[in-house]
């Protein structure tokens, strides 16, 4: 029966293709269907995490490169997963290290690698005849067994679909990197592992080297070095904002100068004086009582000097509601006081040299050293 | 308990029993259909063993390496390495004693502090047996120790 079916084949070709097309062909055109779907499933997952700043880090790369981001987004796709990793001594082909992701992995491990080096040992021989050049890879299947070796030891990685770009050189620093770190032990290897223990952490990081994974150094500099940047230029705005800010304040406009509302309290030789035209303080309920303070700050030889406690607005009447003079007085701001009226105190100071201002501030807002004398305190209604 | 693994080799002709050797010795089971190699095959046998007021579990890769001349030029790549050698020849085919020597060198010339293990095998084929006596076998062996210690 097989024999005549192999006759068969072989005299008609083309009439067995067309008979087992109906069977074969459509099977064929379902699995690559399903692959097509699979690969189509990963590249829009691959473009729905567009924003994740891998994405825009392999964007920016593949510009820099001229590689179309789809093509970029395409190889991203494709699958890749180290199954099994394996440390082997070269000599000996003894097991040194194995790790991998499936914790019911074979424990035939050192039988695997004892194999593995006798193919690479026989492939050497059968091909290597003179010749500089080593087995480096094996493929079974979808799996690949990637091999890299130094002196006294290698490694072979088992491996599913197409490794990223990469792959290999880190294999290759890896095994370096024991290598060196263990020269000693696996030159005179004693059949011992337990002293290369160490490099298992080394190995394992292998294991989640195709997967995404946190920025790569240079990564990081450079968004460290985009951070700073962006904090450096907000932190100069800021500082500028402020200067320009201050040098606005402390510049006295002719305006609050000319509503301020001035008290006897301002000495006749001040420009001042001579600009008050209303005295009375309309909003608040005993607006007539305002200018009798004037009369016992005058007669005070020593003024009263007091600190400001925070950045507060002058207003032209001792009440929230009244009109702002458009300055502020800062925190540490030396004043004269120049009377007190229920919460607020009447102050006095200079912004410049042939400049005063008085206008009225909260007085919890100014700090005293002494206490205020009580004849420039006006007494409130019923107090 | 330190856990140590050696390298050791079956070496012997073709057909005197080391994969069945190996199958004894490792599986526990024997099989007499003779399991051709394709020139090398790995096995593994642990065993614990005392050694100076310890214990060694010792993990012994058996490489059993196919005695065809095909593989002879390969099989001194496979016996790098390796911390001993089991020698096995047939009491049915005294040839096979003789040959004994060549691996002995072989082994010896890569690996100079290997340890050596003679093993006569088929002895209970008594029809076939063509070195019946016991001395003639021991006077090879005898005859191969002078020659692996010279």
């Amino acid at each position: 029966m097989g024999d005549a079916i192999r006759r068969k084949i072989r005299d008609a070709r083309d009439e067995m293709v067309e008979a087992l097309y109906p069977i074969i062909g459509r099977t064929v055109i379902r699995a690559v269907s399903e692959a097509i779907r699979d690969l189509a499933r990963a590249v829009d997952a691959q473009m729905r995490a567009s924003l994740s700043p891998q994405t825009l880090w392999r964007r920016l790369k593949a510009r820099i490169k001229g590689v179309p981001s789809a093509e970029v987004a395409l190889r991203e796709a494709l699958p890749f997963q180290v199954n099994e990793v394996f440390l082997i001594h070269r000599e000996t082909g003894l097991l040194l290290r194995h790790i991998s992701c499936d914790p019911e992995a074979s424990p035939d491990s050192d039988l695997i690698s004892g194999m593995l080096t006798a193919i690479r040992d026989f492939a050497q021989d059968a091909f290597g005849r003179g010749q500089e050049g080593e087995l480096n890879a094996i493929q079974y299947g979808e799996r690949r067994i990637m091999i890299e070796a130094a002196r006294h030891a290698y490694l072979a990685v088992v491996v599913d679909g197409i490794e990223p770009p990469g792959f290999r050189a880190e294999m290759r620093e890896r095994i370096i990197d024991i290598e060196h770190a263990y020269e000693k032990t696996l030159r005179n290897y004693d059949g011992d592992p337990m002293p290369l223990a160490p490099a298992e952490a080394s190995l394992r990081s292998l294991l989640t080297a195709g997967q995404p994974r946190a920025l790569s150094p240079a990564q990081k500099c450079v968004m460290t070095g985009m951070l700073s940047l962006v904090v450096i230029c907000l932190a100069m705005f800021c500082l500028s904002g402020r200067w320009v800010w201050q040098v606005m304040h402390r510049i006295p406009t002719p305006l609050p100068v000319a509503v301020e509302p001035t008290f006897t309290a301002i000495p006749p030789s001040t420009p001042t004086a001579t600009l008050s035209p209303t005295p009375t303080v309309p909003p608040s309920p005993t607006p007539t009582l305002t200018p009798t303070p004037a009369a016992t700050a005058s007669a005070t030889p020593t003024p009263v000097i007091g600190l400001m406690l925070g950045n507060v607005w002058i207003r032209t009447e001792p009440a929230a509601a009244s009109p702002r003079l458009g300055l502020i007085l800062e925190q540490g701001q030396s004043v004269e006081i120049l009377a007190v009226f229920g919460d607020w105190c009447q102050v006095r100071w200079a912004p410049q040299a042939q400049v005063e201002v008085v206008g009225w501030v909260p007085v919890k807002w100014v700090g005293t050293i002494d206490p205020i004398p009580a004849q420039i305190i006006t007494p409130m209604p019923g107090s | 308990m330190i856990s140590i693994a050696k390298k050791v080799c079956l070496l012997g002709d073709l057909a005197v029993g080391k994969t069945s050797l190996v199958s004894r010795f490792v599986y526990n089971l024997f099989d007499d259909k003779y399991v051709s190699t394709i020139g090398v095959k790995v096995s593994r046998k642990t065993v614990i063993i005392p050694r100076a007021g310890d214990i060694v579990e010792l993990t012994m890769m058996l490489w059993n390496l196919a005695g065809n001349e095909e593989f002879d030029r390969v099989r001194a790549s496979y016996l790098r390495g390796a911390a001993g050698a089991v020698l096995v020849c047939d009491l049915t085919r005294p040839e096979t004693l003789d040959s004994l020597q060549v691996y002995a060198d072989d082994l010896l010339s890569i690996n100079p502090n290997a340890r050596l293990a003679l093993a006569a095998n088929k002895r209970d084929l008594t029809d076939q047996q063509r070195l019946t006596q016991e001395q003639e076998v021991e006077m090879h062996f005898r005859h191969l120790g002078q020659l692996l210690a010279a």
